[in-house]
């Protein structure tokens, strides 16, 4: 029993070891999906708000902030990697974040659910493959959530592994992690015209206060 | 989402690590406020 433990301790404190292969190709990439998905998601609602013309209640956009800040959490792990500075610690930190962006966002999904959720209730917006927004976010976090535990349960077998500088995959990874950042300055300005001067979002958007605001209306 | 998008950039300029993760806690803190602020009402949902 006591060399079992030993043996497993062993394991744990060489996470080096662990580092190269077919785990660790497979998590790097992972959590590039993740990042990506997001995105695509985020980019999905853009479509949605300037295309459809439908605003974003207050409630879709903190389902944002929970989607970027769990994304920050997988960014942090693929930065550290490709710096070959990660280590099991700083990869438990990065799902962590993540994990802790999920159950927020998660928290607002369901609140949501729940404000739509009596008979005859139209939901808020245009559903998409018959389910609204919020449980499409809803159904994204809980597919992350499973994802953290997955990767966990891998642990220490499948530290992510970043490919050499200068390869193709590292010039994809770049272009993955730039769109996310993108995405994140587009709701910076996006909110900023949501807003206008307020400090925070009206319950029923119906237009752009920063420009009703700087026409005077 | 202004302090969001600095702690991404923070992330990809490798800043300090206490930097980044009190941030991103101050964020998660934010958002949790945001949340509270927007609820006004509570939910009666014994049908």
């Amino acid at each position: 029993m006591a060399s079992a433990l030993a043996d497993t301790s062993a394991v744990v404190e060489d996470p080096a070891a662990s580092r190269g292969g077919p785990w660790g190709f497979i998590t790097y990439w992972g959590l590039h999906a993740w990042v990506l998905a997001y995105s695509v998601v985020m980019l999905s609602a853009f479509f949605i708000q300037f295309v459809m013309g439908e605003f974003p209640c207050p409630l879709c956009m903190l389902q944002r902030y929970g989607m970027i800040l769990a994304t920050i959490g997988a960014l942090f792990i693929i930065m550290q990697a490709r710096r070959g500075e990660l280590t099991t610690a700083r990869y438990a930190q990065g799902l962590g974040m993540g994990m802790i962006g999920v159950l927020a966002g998660a928290s607002v999904s369901v609140r949501q659910i729940e404000l739509h959720i009596l008979p005859g209730d139209p939901g808020y917006g245009e559903p998409f493959l018959r389910l609204h927004l919020y449980t499409w976010a809803f159904i994204t976090f809980a597919i992350v959530m499973i994802y953290v535990g997955v990767m966990l349960m891998l642990m220490p077998r499948g530290i992510p592994h970043a490919p050499p500088v200068g390869s193709a995959a590292r010039k994809i990874s770049t272009a993955i992690i730039w769109i996310f950042i993108g995405v994140v300055a587009a709701n910076v300005i996006a909110i900023i015209f949501l807003e206008g001067f307020a400090p925070v979002l009206p319950d029923d958007p119906a237009s752009y206060h920063l420009i009703d605001q700087l026409r005077g209306r | 989402m202004v302090l969001l998008s600095v702690v991404a950039l923070l992330v990809w300029r490798g800043a300090d690590r206490g930097v980044i993760i009190t941030l991103w806690v101050v964020g998660v803190v934010a958002m949790l406020g945001l949340f509270r602020f927007h609820v006004t009402s509570l939910l009666d949902l014994s049908f």
